[in-house]
């Protein structure tokens, strides 16, 4: 039942071809049987008439033959109501086409003789009751359809027709003819099974006339829809075929249209994606070269500043302070060019977490820059092995770590690890100037600042938190952010264990366990 | 005076490098543009050849092959393209080493240099057997029964680290920075690279390596002797 409805609702060829079947059958049920009916009814009032008339002609023959006999001897009279039974009977060994019997009237016939005869092979016990009273009753012909039971035990269905015979003399007599409708019913048999047969028949041609006129439609409808689900998966040079002028193939020159107009589109994008992205990295390329020479020139007089007058000396250090800072842009400019154009690659290997965080907080060690904030490591384990890109998850932590310490306000910050079957997090937490929910939403937008004003320790491009994000994100991880003003800040790193295979759950929440929700607001 | 030869299109960045060559005691030769390279090379050999990879004429990894067709002379890239392509068809075309644009300091330029130019494992003396080589370290050579086998200095000193400590497994790492002289690994790439190509001269079946051997998940071994 379900495989059926299921057929329904996926195949319109199913559809059709079924509410076709159905209707069809349901007319020709209703025109067959209104067939039937008429025909049988037919066939009944026809050979009904006759029977009547046959009957009319016997009756009045015998009624007249008793007239005549008046006056004749009781032998004599009783051979001609013999002829009468016998000339009425259709001669026959077996149950014959029409049988007579000729019965007393139990009332009004006092006389001691008995006429009584009925031809052979009928019991004259199958006049029905009713009959008999109505024929006692009537003057006129009387008839009802009953079951006549014959001397040889066969049984079938009958027409009885009756009426009072009087004998002069010999008192009231009941004459009956029996009208086999054994003929009658085989006729109806027949038209039934031609009617029924003849049904069957343009059931089967109708479901199959359909089905081939579906297939004319149906067949270009379903190579439409491969063609537009090819197209769907990326195989823009998909075209529907035109073969005649009908409506399919309207449809087919438009889906066309609409796919040519589709795939100018994509590639006019592609396109202007691709010279957009190559652009950013030629530049940057092009950058390289002459940044270089910079470096090294900035480096020879730097290295020299001692014998300058304070002012070119001071020049000189400013000069490889800025050359740095715009090394470290262009870096950042190429990666996050990479991740734009899809080009950036995950180089795993066999890491230890635990190792990796430990050399950057110590890279970050007190006493570093102007910065005087202790990073704390909480940890269970000694050592979480995972794999993963060593420079990406190096460069995540150490965009966390110089985030949160410059926006630390000296407060201490914390990092905790935690690792699952599946994943490993680790929380950078700090407790500084915080984040409000409007900065939450572009933290990690590219050259985002929290607040332009705030003075910047470690001198970062503003790339360094989305190229965190694209970092995790290309292991199968995320990246999350928390924070509340004043309240400090969280960020969370979680990581799958093996870069690329999915995480299943955050081992770290990204609201902090130290933070509590009433005490913010009381 | 030790020779290098600097190739770079960009002419203020090879100036550059020559004075700050120049002014570590080294002697410079300037070349801009690869088909020049090598005439000056064939002219005034070099003891290390300082190459960019974007050259006109002919490309720096083209001119790399054609030197390592006629000379085991040390060579550095200097590369303006981070990505990992570059960098291994740079190394398979024979480079020793590679230095990204722009260095961190010029200490650090001078200090790969000095590292391939010095005698590594200056310790070791003597005849060394790994496999069925015999690795004359003195007299610089590596012998196969008395057959000669080819190598680059680089290749030479990474069969020797290999060699002088038999059953000592290297990781990557430690292969880095006592053949490469590089303080902290950042690139292991560098020694797959050049592992595979000293396979492809010294062993049999380079797939079924018997002198160098792959520890998996560590590093390398020298093969025991045969």
């Amino acid at each position: 039942m379900k495989g059926i409805r299921q057929a329904l609702r996926q195949s319109l060829a199913v559809k059709v071809i079924l509410s076709t079947v159905l209707l069809s059958l349901s007319v020709i049920l209703l025109a067959g049987s209104a067939l039937n009916s008429r025909l049988s009814d037919g066939i009944r009032s026809v050979s009904l008439t006759s029977a009547i008339a046959e009957s009319r002609f016997t009756f009045f023959n015998a009624q007249y033959q008793m007239l005549l006999s008046q006056g004749e001897t009781l032998e004599e009279r009783r051979q001609i109501i013999a002829d009468l039974v016998l000339s009425a009977t259709t001669k026959g060994v077996n149950e014959a086409q029409r049988e007579m019997i000729f019965l007393k009237a139990p009332n009004g016939n006092k006389s001691a003789i008995s006429f009584e005869m009925s031809s052979s092979m009928i019991k004259v016990s199958s006049v029905p009751a009713e009959l008999r009273t109505k024929v006692q009753e009537n003057t006129e012909l009387q008839y009802q359809y009953g079951i006549a039971s014959y001397t040889s035990g066969v049984k079938g269905n009958s027409l009885f027709v009756g009426e009072r015979i009087n004998i002069p003399g010999g008192g009231r007599y009941e004459m009956y003819l029996v009208f086999s409708l054994k003929s009658q019913t085989a006729t109806l048999d027949l038209v039934r099974n031609s009617l029924f047969l003849t049904g069957l028949a343009l059931l089967v041609l109708i479901t199959m006339i359909t089905w081939l006129v579906l297939r004319q439609v149906v067949r270009p409808v379903r190579d439409a829809a491969r063609i537009a689900t090819q197209f769907t998966k990326g195989d823009f040079s998909q075209r529907m075929k035109i073969t005649s002028q009908d409506e399919i193939s309207t449809l087919a020159h438009s889906y066309n249209e609409m796919a040519y107009s589709i795939e100018q589109q994509i590639s006019r994008l592609e396109n202007l994606s691709r010279v957009q992205q190559r652009f950013v990295s030629d530049v940057t390329h092009e950058l390289r070269t002459p940044l270089t020479t910079l470096r090294m020139a900035s480096e020879v007089i730097y290295n020299q500043r001692e014998s300058f007058d304070p002012f070119v000396s001071r020049s000189s250090e400013l000069l490889a302070a800025q050359i740095d800072r715009f090394e470290k842009l262009l870096e950042d400019l190429l990666e996050v060019s990479r991740f734009d154009a899809e080009v950036a690659v995950l180089e795993a290997v066999n890491i230890d977490v635990i190792a990796l965080v430990n050399r950057c907080v110590r890279d970050f060690g007190p006493g570093e820059n102007h910065n005087n904030a202790l990073i704390n490591v909480v940890c269970k384990d000694s050592s979480i092995h995972i794999r993963a890109d060593v420079r990406r998850v190096e460069r995540i932590m150490r965009n966390l770590l110089a985030n949160a310490l410059d926006h630390a306000d000296g407060k201490e910050v914390v990092v905790t690890i935690v690792t699952t079957e599946t994943e490993v997090a680790i929380g950078v937490r700090d407790y500084g100037s915080g984040l409000d929910e409007s900065a939450l939403i572009r933290v990690f937008d590219r050259f985002w600042r929290a607040d332009p004003s705030r003075a910047r320790f470690r001198g970062g491009t503003g790339l360094g938190l989305s190229i965190a994000l694209e970092d995790a994100r290309l292991h199968n991880g995320e990246l999350d952010a928390w924070g509340r003003p004043n309240k400090g800040a969280h960020f969370v790193l979680t990581l799958p264990l093996i870069a690329g295979s999915s995480i299943q759950a955050r081992p770290i929440s990204i609201t902090p366990k130290d933070f509590h929700q009433e005490s913010f607001y009381l | 005076m030790t020779l290098v030869m600097v190739v770079d299109d960009d002419q203020d960045l090879a100036e550059m490098l020559g004075i700050v060559l120049t002014g570590s005691g080294f002697d410079v030769d300037l070349v801009n543009r690869g088909d020049e390279v090598l005439e000056v090379f064939r002219n005034n050999p070099p003891d290390l050849v300082l190459l960019d990879v974007m050259l006109p004429g002919i490309d720096g990894i083209e001119v790399c092959r054609l030197i390592r067709l006629e000379s085991m002379v040390p060579i550095v890239m200097l590369s303006a393209k981070g990505e990992t392509q570059d960098i291994v068809r740079g190394l398979e075309a024979g480079a020793d080493d590679y230095i990204q644009k722009p260095f961190r300091d010029k200490a650090e330029l001078i200090a790969r240099i000095r590292t391939r130019l010095r005698r590594t494992n200056a310790d070791v003396v003597g005849i060394l057997a790994i496999g069925d080589l015999s690795i004359d370290v003195t007299a610089h050579e590596v012998r196969r029964g008395t057959t000669l086998i080819q190598l680059t200095r680089l290749e030479f000193d990474l069969l020797v680290a290999l060699a002088k400590d038999p059953g000592r497994v290297f990781t990557r790492d430690a292969l880095l920075s006592e053949v490469w002289g590089y303080r902290h690994s950042t690139d292991t790439r560098l020694v797959n690279v050049h592992v595979q190509r000293l396979r492809s001269k010294v062993e049999h079946e380079p797939e079924n390596p018997e002198i160098v051997m792959t520890v998996r998940g560590v590093g390398y071994k020298a093969g025991g002797p045969a």
